[in-house]
Parts: C-alpha cells; sequence; structure tokens
C-alpha cells in the first residue's frame, strides 16, 4: 500500500463525510487513512481549514500516529483560525498530563507552535510544569519551547522567570536536557537586547563533563556556548581546550568545526607559545578529514580553513598536497582550493606547487585556469627564489595561445615586472608578440603599463602605443587612464618618439571625455608638461613603492573577528555578520587577564556569572560596531570575488590615495 | 537555526515541503531557480566578476552552483543528490556545516527507510517522510537522527510493518517510549537474538593522482569500519588492531570512546543494533609501495587525430587479483571516430560523452600487462589535451594501508557471538592524468 494515493485531490466534503461517518472503526483504521489523506492535501497547499471543527473530534483518539497528524493540521491551520484554535485547549490542557512522557512532550511541542495569544496565555503554567517533569524527555522538549515562546512574546518569558527555569537545567542530570537548555539560552541572547550570556568557570566546566555524553547536535551547542565562557586566568583556556579536543575526532562535521572554533577562540588566551603550536597540531588532521566529505561540506571546510591558516600558520603548514584538485571537484570547490595552495606555498614545496599550477593552466575549466595563472605570478611575487621559475611556466603559457591564458599572463607579469624591476625585462618581446589579441580591459591596460614603463627599451614603442590609441576614445576609462599616462611617459624618455602622440591624447582626454578623474589626469599632465618638464620627469617616473602579497591578507582584527564566526555565513563569505544580518550582536574577544595581545580589547564587562542582566551591556557594543563596520570584507554578491583582487592598492592606475601616486 | 526545507525535483517543483519556525512562502523556490539558472549562464571566465550578464547557452551545470546562494532576502543553503535538491533558505546567520550535516543525514535516513531516495519513492511513502522530518527537527533544531531510535518511532514502510501496526493500533497499543534519553542513545534496550553474531568491514579507498610518467602528485586511502551487529543485550566490546599506529587521523561513530582509543588504541563501544559505521580513518601511502595498479597512458597527437596507447601494470597486491577494473579515457570534444584494440577485457566508446570505457573483469599478477591501443579522428585541427583518466578497481581481502584486527573482546554479556572481519581495497578518485 502506497502512500501516493493519498495526493489524489480530495474534495473536503468527501473527507468530512469520510471523517465524521457513523460506520463502525473501532480500531480507528479508518481515520487514520482520512487523516493521512488530509496531511497529503495539505502539503500540496490545499486549503483544508473548512474541516477544523471535525479534526477536533478526532483530538481525542489517544492513538499517537493520529495525535500526531492532527497536532501537525493544529499547527498548519491554528493562525488562521484562532477562534478554532480555542477549542483545542482543553485537549492540550489534558494531553500535557497523560501518563504517557512522549504524549506529554508532543502536547507541549506543539503548544509552543501555535502562537495565538489565547494558547500562549495557557501554555505558561504546563510549560513550567514540563521544564520541571520527572522525564527528561518532556524536559528537553520543554526547553527549546521557551524559545518558541521568547520568539513570540520576549516580555513574557521574562517576567515568567523561564529564563532562570532555563538555567536551573544546566545542572540537570540528563546531558540531553542541559544540551538543549544550552542551545535555548544561546539563541535567547544572541536575540536579546538585554540578556547576555556569561558562562563562569564552573559551569563551563560542567557543560564540557556533559559533551561526553550528548548526543552530537547537543554537543555543537553545548560547543557553541563555551564561546561565551572567558577565561580569566593563566591555564584556563588551556585546561578547556584539553577538555574538548576530543571532539574534533567527530564523524559530524558540525562538531568537528564547531570544535576548531572553540579551541581558535581559547587559543587568544593562552600564554605559552608550546601550548598553542601543540593545540595547533592537533587542529591539522580533522580539517584534513572533512575535505573527504560531500562537496558542501568540502567548501564551507575549505573557507574557514583560509581563515585559520592566516591566523595560525603552523595549522596545516605541511599538508598542503590535500589541497590538489580533483579534476572532478565542482568548481566552488576548486577556486577555494586554490586561494589555499597559495598560502601555503613557500620556498620548500613551490616546484610542487608549481607544476600543480601548471598542470590546472592546462584544464578546461575557464574559472578555474585563469586563476590558475593569475596564481603562478603571485607566487612569483611572494616567493623570490621562485619567480624564475615562475616566469618560465608563464612564458610557456603564453606560448600556447590560448586567448584567456595569454590574457592573464600579461595581468601577473606586469606584477612581476614591478615586483622585480629591472630583471626579466627581456621576456618583452615576447609579450609583444601578443599584441593583438588582448580583448580584455585589465589585459590591456597591463600591456600598454608595460609599453609605457619601458618605452624606452621597447624600440617600437610608439607605434604599439599609436596603434592602441586608434581605438582611444572607445576603451573603458581604466584602458584610457592607461594610455594617458603610458603615452606621456613615452614623451619623457624619448620626446621625438612621442612627441606627435602627446599632444593628441592630451587633447581628447580633457576635451572629448565625460570621465573626471581621465580629464583631471590629463590637465595635470599638460600643466606639468607645460612649466616645468624636469619635475614633470620626477615625478612621472619615480620609483614606485614596491609590491608584495600582504596586502592580500585580511586585516588583523578583521580576521580576529572572523574567526569568533568559524562555521557561520560570515565565515564562508569573509563578511562581518553586523554587515548582513539585521538585529546582530556583534562578539568581540573580550579583556580579561589571560588575553594575549593581538586584538585589542574593545570594552570592559565584568560579570562572570551566567545571569540574565538588564544592564545596557549592548548600547556599549554599538559604537564598537559602527567602527567595525569599516572592516568589511569583499563585496558579498559574487561568493568567488572575496580576497582575490589583484595586488592592491599599489597596482598601478589604482589611486592609493596620495595625489602623487595617480601619476604612474 | 533551520526554518525550513523543501525538496525540489529536477523540474524545479516542490515535492516536499516542510517549515519548523513560521512559513517561508514557497516562492522561494522560484528564487532558488532564478539564481541557480542566472549561476549557470555566467560566461566561462567570469565567476571572479560581478559586473557581466549575459544570456548566453547555461555554461555550469547545477553540480556547480555553489552550496550557499544569496538571494534578497534569504541565504539559500543547497544540497543536489541524485536529481533532487534539497533546499534550505535562512534568514539569520546559522551554522551551515550543521544544516549540510543536517541534510545529508535526512537524506542517509530516508534512503535507509525506503530503500532509495528519488521522487518516485518520496510520493510513495509520503507520510512516512513527513513523520520523519517531524521527529527528526523540533524548531530548528535536529531531534532525533540516530536510524535505531527513529525506527522506534516509526516504522519502516515494510509490510510486515504494515501488519504490525494495524495490530497494535487494534490493541491500542501506542508504540514504545523511545528509550533514547539513556546514556547510550544509539541503542534500543531488550534486543534478543537467538544466534549473536557481528561482522565487520573494513573499505579502504585510494585516492590518488598521478602523472603521465608515472609520478605520484598525491596519494591517501580513506577507509572505513563498517559492523553488522546483531547482538543481545547490552553488549560492551574492545576491538584492537594489530597495527593502529599506522593511522593519520580518524573519526568515530558517537558510541567509541576516545579517550580509551588515545590511551590505549583500543576501539571500546556498545554498538547500536544492525548496520552502522563505526570509524573512518586516513592513512597516508607511501606512493610506490602502495598503488595497486600502474597505469602508463600515452597521446599523441598529430594532425586532426593522434594515438594512444595505455598500459596497465599490476603490482604488489599479496597475491590478491584485482577485480572489475574500469578506465574511463576521456577524449577531446571534437573527436569524431575512435579505433582501438586491447588484448586483455574489452572496450567501448561512447560517441555522446567522448569517452573510451574500457573494462578488464580480473587482473592476476603475472600475467602480460593489459594494453589498449588505439587512434582517434578528431574535427579540430589541434584537438585539446590534458585530460584525466578516471580509474576504477577493487580487491577484496586486501587492505592496501595494511589495517588488521587483532581481537574483539566482548563484556556484560555471557554469550560467545560470531565474529567476522573482512577487508576490501577500491579506487576512490583514482586519477591518472595525460
Amino acid at each position: 500500500m502506497s502512500d501516493a494515493k493519498y495526493f489524489q485531490r480530495g474534495k473536503t466534503q468527501e473527507l468530512r463525510a469520510e471523517l465524521n461517518s457513523d460506520k463502525r472503526d473501532p480500531k480507528h483504521l479508518r481515520k487514520k487513512t482520512v487523516m493521512k489523506k488530509i496531511v497529503a492535501n495539505m502539503t500540496m497547499g490545499n486549503d483544508m481549514s473548512p474541516l477544523f471543527p471535525d479534526i477536533l473530534n478526532v483530538m481525542n483518539v489517544s492513538i499517537l500516529e493520529i495525535k500526531k497528524m492532527v497536532y501537525l493540521y493544529l499547527i498548519n491551520y491554528a493562525r488562521s483560525k484562532p477562534d478554532m484554535a480555542m477549542m483545542a485547549i482543553t485537549m492540550f490542557i489534558k494531553d500535557v498530563e497523560d501518563p504517557n512522557p512522549l504524549i506529554r512532550a508532543l502536547a507541549i511541542r506543539t503548544m509552543g507552535y501555535i502562537q495565538v495569544e489565547k494558547i500562549v496565555d495557557c501554555l505558561i503554567e504546563p510549560l513550567r510544569r514540563c521544564l520541571k517533569d520527572r522525564d527528561p524527555y518532556v524536559r528537553k522538549t520543554a526547553a527549546i519551547c521557551v524559545v518558541k515562546l521568547y520568539m513570540y512574546n520576549n516580555v513574557l518569558v521574562e517576567s515568567e522567570h523561564f529564563i532562570d527555569m532555563l538555567r536551573d537545567l544546566l545542572s540537570d542530570p540528563n546531558p540531553t536536557v542541559i544540551a538543549n537548555a544550552v542551545a535555548a539560552l544561546t539563541e535567547i541572547s544572541e536575540r536579546s537586547e538585554n540578556i547576555q550570556l556569561k558562562l563562569n568557570h564552573s559551569i563551563a566546566s560542567k557543560l564540557a563533563a556533559a559533551l561526553n555524553e550528548c548526543s552530537e547536535w547537543g554537543q555543537t551547542y553545548v560547543l557553541e556556548a563555551l564561546m561565551y565562557y572567558l577565561p580569566q586566568e593563566q591555564g584556563d583556556a588551556e585546561m578547556l581546550a584539553e577538555r574538548i579536543a576530543p571532539r574534533l575526532q567527530h564523524a559530524n562535521s558540525a562538531v568537528v568545526l564547531t570544535c576548531v572554533k572553540v579551541m581558535m577562540y581559547l587559543m587568544n588566551y593562552m600564554k605559552n607559545e608550546s601550548d598553542i603550536t601543540s593545540f595547533c597540531r592537533k587542529l591539522s588532521p580533522p580539517l584534513v578529514t572533512l575535505l573527504a566529505n560531500e562537496p558542501e561540506v568540502q567548501y564551507v571546510a575549505l573557507r574557514n580553513i583560509l581563515l585559520v591558516i592566516q591566523r595560525r600558520p603552523e595549522v596545516l603548514r605541511n599538508d598542503m598536497k590535500v589541497f590538489f584538485c580533483k579534476y572532478d571537484d565542482p568548481i566552488y570547490v576548486k577556486l577555494a582550493k586554490l586561494e589555499i595552495i597559495f598560502r601555503l606555498a613557500n620556498s620548500g614545496n613551490v616546484d610542487q606547487v608549481l607544476s600543480e599550477l601548471k598542470e590546472y593552466a592546462t584544464e578546461v575549466d575557464v574559472d578555474f585556469v585563469r586563476k590558475a595563472v593569475r596564481s603562478i605570478g603571485r607566487l612569483a611575487v611572494k616567493i623570490e627564489s621562485a619567480a624564475e621559475r615562475c616566469i618560465t611556466a608563464l612564458l610557456d603559457l603564453i606560448h600556447t595561445k590560448v586567448n584567456y591564458v595569454v590574457q592573464e599572463a600579461i595581468v601577473v607579469i606586469r606584477d612581476i615586472f614591478r615586483k622585480y624591476p629591472n630583471q626579466y625585462e627581456s621576456i618583452i618581446g615576447t609579450l609583444c608578440e601578443n599584441l593583438d589579441n588582448l580583448d580584455e580591459p585589465e589585459a590591456k591596460s597591463a600591456m600598454i603599463w608595460i609599453v609605457g614603463q619601458y618605452a624606452d627599451r621597447i624600440e617600437n614603442a610608439d607605434e604599439l602605443l599609436d596603434d592602441f590609441l586608434y581605438t582611444f576614445l572607445d576603451e573603458p576609462v581604466e584602458v584610457q587612464l592607461a594610455l594617458l599616462t603610458a603615452t606621456v611617459k613615452l614623451f619623457i624618455k624619448r620626446p621625438l618618439a612621442g612627441q606627435e602622440l602627446v599632444p593628441k591624447v592630451l587633447k581628447w582626454a580633457t576635451e572629448e571625455t565625460a570621465n573626471p578623474d581621465l580629464r583631471d589626469r590629463g590637465y595635470i599632465y599638460w600643466r606639468l608638461l607645460s612649466t616645468d618638464p624636469t619635475s614633470a620627469k620626477a615625478i612621472v617616473l619615480s620609483d614606485k613603492p614596491s609590491i608584495s602579497t600582504e596586502s592580500d591578507n585580511l586585516d588583523v582584527n578583521f580576521l580576529d573577528e572572523l574567526l569568533l564566526h568559524i562555521s557561520s555565513l560570515a565565515s564562508v563569505y569573509h563578511k562581518s555578520p553586523t554587515t548582513f544580518i539585521h538585529h546582530y550582536k556583534p562578539r568581540f574577544l573580550m579583556p580579561s587577564p589571560a588575553l594575549q595581545q593581538g586584538s585589542q580589547p574593545q570594552l570592559h564587562l565584568a560579570t562572570t556569572s551566567i545571569q540574565a542582566q538588564s544592564e545596557q551591556s549592548v548600547n556599549d557594543h554599538s559604537n564598537v560596531a559602527v567602527n567595525r563596520l569599516s572592516f568589511t570584507g569583499p563585496n558579498p554578491a559574487n561568493p568567488y570575488a572575496t580576497d582575490f583582487q589583484s595586488i592592491q592598492p599599489t597596482t598601478p592606475g589604482a589611486s592609493n590615495g596620495v595625489g602623487v601616486d595617480l601619476l604612474l | 537555526m533551520i526554518n525550513s526545507l523543501f525538496v525540489i525535483n529536477r523540474h524545479g517543483k516542490i515535492i516536499v515541503e516542510k517549515h519548523w519556525r513560521g512559513i517561508i512562502s514557497r516562492q522561494i523556490v522560484d528564487v532558488f531557480n532564478d539564481e541557480s539558472a542566472k549561476f549557470m549562464k555566467l560566461p566561462p571566465g567570469t565567476l571572479e566578476r560581478s559586473d557581466i550578464s549575459s544570456n548566453q547557452e547555461a555554461f555550469f551545470t547545477k553540480e556547480d552552483v555553489p552550496p550557499v546562494l544569496e538571494s534578497n532576502k534569504y541565504w539559500l543553503l543547497n544540497v543536489l543528490r541524485d536529481d533532487l535538491t534539497w533546499l534550505c533558505p535562512v534568514e539569520k546567520e546559522v551554522d551551515p556545516m550543521l544544516v549540510f550535516e543536517f541534510i545529508h543525514r535526512i537524506i542517509d535516513v530516508v534512503t535507509d527507510y525506503l530503500g532509495d531516495v528519488s521522487e518516485a519513492s518520496i510520493r510513495e511513502n509520503f507520510v512516512t517522510v513527513y513523520q520523519l522530518l517531524e521527529e527528526m527537527m523540533d524548531y530548528g533544531y535536529p531531534l532525533t537522527t540516530e536510524p535505531n531510535a527513529l525506527k522506534e518511532i516509526i516504522m519502516p514502510p515494510t509490510i510486515i510493518n504494515k501488519v504490525m501496526t494495524t495490530v497494535n493500533a487494534a490493541a491500542g497499543v501506542t508504540p514504545k517510549f523511545p528509550q533514547n534519553m539513556s546514556n547510550i542513545p544509539w541503542r534500543k534496550a531488550g534486543v534478543k537474538y537467538t544466534q549473536n553474531e557481528i561482522y565487520f568491514d573494513i573499505v579502504e579507498e585510494i585516492d590518488a593522482t598521478v602523472e603521465a610518467n608515472g609520478n605520484v602528485v598525491s596519494c591517501e586511502a580513506h577507509g572505513t569500519v563498517v559492523a553488522n551487529s546483531r547482538l543481545s543485550g547490552m553488549p560492551d566490546l574492545s576491538l584492537s588492531f594489530i597495527n593502529p599506529r599506522l593511522i593519520d587521523d580518524e573519526s568515530f561513530h558517537p558510541c567509541v570512546r576516545i579517550r580509551k582509543w588515545e590511551s590505549d588504541r583500543l576501539l571500546s563501544f556498545v554498538p547500536p543494533d544492525g548496520h552502522f559505521k563505526l570509524m573512518s580513518y586516513r592513512v597516508a601511502l607511501s606512493p610506490y609501495q602502495a598503488m595497486p595498479l600502474q597505469i602508463k597512458p600515452q597521446i599523441l597527437p598529430t594532425k586532426n587525430g593522434g594515438k594512444f596507447d595505455i598500459t596497465v601494470h599490476p603490482r604488489s597486491t599479496d597475491g590478491k587479483p584485482i577485480e572489475a577494473i574500469v578506465l574511463s579515457i576521456p577524449m577531446s570534444k571534437s573527436t569524431t571516430s575512435v579505433n582501438a584494440t586491447c588484448n586483455v577485457g574489452n572496450y567501448m566508446y561512447d560517441p555522446i560523452t567522448k569517452t573510451v570505457k574500457w573494462e578488464i573483469s580480473k587482473l592476476q599478477q603475472r600475467e602480460r600487462a593489459p594494453m589498449l591501443s588505439g587512434t582517434f579522428s578528431s574535427s579540430d585541427a589541434q584537438p585539446d589535451m590534458g585530460l584525466t583518466v578516471d580509474v576504477d578497481f577493487k580487491i577484496s581481502m586486501y587492505s592496501v594501508s595494511g589495517i588488521k584486527v587483532d581481537s574483539l573482546r566482548l563484556f556484560h554479556e555471557g554469550y560467545k557471538p560470531y565474529k567476522g572481519v573482512r577487508s576490501m581495497t577500491k579506487a576512490g578518485k583514482f586519477h591518472v592524468r595525460t
């Protein structure tokens, strides 16, 4: 007998007739079948609410399976029929005192869902009783019910002292009850204006002890709550970290990653470097193991690993190989792995990395290939000893003549020229062979920059620029700016070669474009050249600040903030949660005598017992939150866009705030 | 926490809709379909820019859609499995790992109950699925996800159970109160067997990437120990390995006492009843001794086509034959025809996927090395190269890492169970670059 038949669109009259049928139905089999039909119809989106009064009659059937379906129905329609829902109250009150704990729990659970004022009023007393029920199954269900009630009416929950009752449950003998109470308190504290969760040492230890016994999900709640524990003395953090470390071996990846979060947090409060190193060593294997899971889990793990290794470089230092891409990894996994490979690259393993990147650069996946090529260039900038090998690799790739590979390579070669002036210019000839195929603005401006920068070595620089200038007015601003600067450079280096081009370009830039940046730059050059050619030369050809890959790193404070949010959307997008979640309570590394240097103490809150307090601590956060907003991460619209911008802010053409830098 | 779950079929239609915290409009599924279609239509090479939009044909597939998508109001966490998309829209900060773990768990449990997860099987057993979803989560908090505990509350839809339910209903008996509040939530009380037995399957999968010249880029084994326990009462087991130090990292079923493992390298546990995954582990392999097969592909492009040669050399596997070898050799997209011969097994060329599949049912050492050689022609003057050969095989009664069970002891119960251990090594992601 399959359930598919229940999906036949049932007419409500027919269903009602069946429900109220007078035929003998001692085993309630018929009722069960009708209820199944009704539930099926309900989930198909058919309106079953006219049946409300008839369903209420079924409520007194004490067969669990039927009861469950009735409750399901009530949850669905009670809000639209509050008057009808009232009639269910007597039944609820009766069920909540049923001898079977399963039914008591079910009743309190369902009542919590029905957020109709009258029902909520009747919920208070039973809920209070259930929180002290002799059966743990009922107590743990009731704990979650407090959250439901809180979302509906927070004042009520506070005035009826439910928060205190939840706090009492933290000393419950049953670990699952403790876990649910912790989950409820955590969620309430995250939503509340005036309740702040804080765990003192003895409660934190008690929770850590309960960890061993509670369910896997319970473990994630308890671990999450430990983020609200503030170590006060030397050794506190070490001890707690030691106690939770076995969770890293759990089969559930949510448990593992939350445990990583707590350990990363606790490390801020450890003094002894060797302790930190030994905990870091424990983090590596479980992080690698996460990568053996489904791609969704891998993706979340990879985004978080990228944060962890920036803060604690000793983590995964020797595990670079596990991040090598499989050809059938989904694209989002590949791109995330590539970031990590780049971070883990050092002079010891660079040969391996480079040969992998070369392999990737010949794959068919365009986005992946581009990023691989770009990574080779960044590798050259990052590791000087490997620069030459990287250049050779890039030249090989340029010889493939695959258009997007060539363009990507030219962009990174520009950065290499800037990083290592006067070393690799011999390859300019090869680059110039590929001018005609450039059609992406970034590659074009890179090439133009190279031509301008080396105008004195490229014999036909004037011809090359002239070719580019042919379409000047149609180019995007980025290319126009590059052309303007390159032409001026040519003129200063080789006045004869540039004398025809410069007036033309300056005229275009100042008279025929609407872009103010371009116009301003045009005017500045014009005046410089016409009033003081010597200083024009000094300014235009001045030494450029050197570049490094350091600027790829996240801001230290921002990184610390993100690390408090490991295993969250914020850590996947590398974006502060305060910027994309409404009413989000910001988290900080709280000051305590044990806090080590690194993050600056943001504010001082000395209370250490867990308590529901009404002080205005949240208001204290708000101005800090404003400061934090300035550290927002990259544009979240595109998950791949994160932290892989070209080398800023020293890229030619990019403004870094100082007027003179415009004149590269 | 999790608000809602939608299960969507391949045409973007909702099959199951479940809300645990207020109702999210079904329109969110349209938003999801739009967002993922938008993603798939991005032209290749533009993922890292956000400024380009285009209407060309989809380049990316559904598999490429990121597991977290952003829309105006919600974050769309999604998992694609066998044509079904499991979608959780969330509005507030949430632990995505927990959401994905939970979705995977639902899929596992539903598979366990229904035999497979498909649109048809879900529709067939709709009420069971619904009951499971109700039982597995309360107000966004995962509740009971242990198959053993669930089965006490919800009967799997088999004929016998249907009859049982009827009989129970007749007697007015409600199902037993679940024992999941005990300190061992994974085991039910009162289990009885006339014949007590427990079996362990050690399955190791080799993940390896090998270059064309035989250089091993990376290579490790992922092992799992799966058990089938049919033991009465509350047995307390203790399993030891001959060589546990080989293991680099491990994770355990909640029943395993981790402290005991840390101190004595002993697996000490009270098993759940029936099938369960006791542990999984990872072993870094030393590439040259561990590779059961060495595969040498050679592809020589010529104008409008080329030649290829692939040989398979079996390596030491303790004399165990390598079985069910399948090599999938992708050809360039421009390939028009393939001609080949092989001295062992048989090959097939699929002109739609442009893949040559070469199957060898059994390979003993010391046999002549199997070889597949042939030519292909292509519509491109220079067919693209650099494709990766995917290799599959299995070796019974062999564990590549060398892990062996030493002993299994039973406490707390008087009987002597029958014990069995089997090993098997398989190819995981075993890739050979050309």
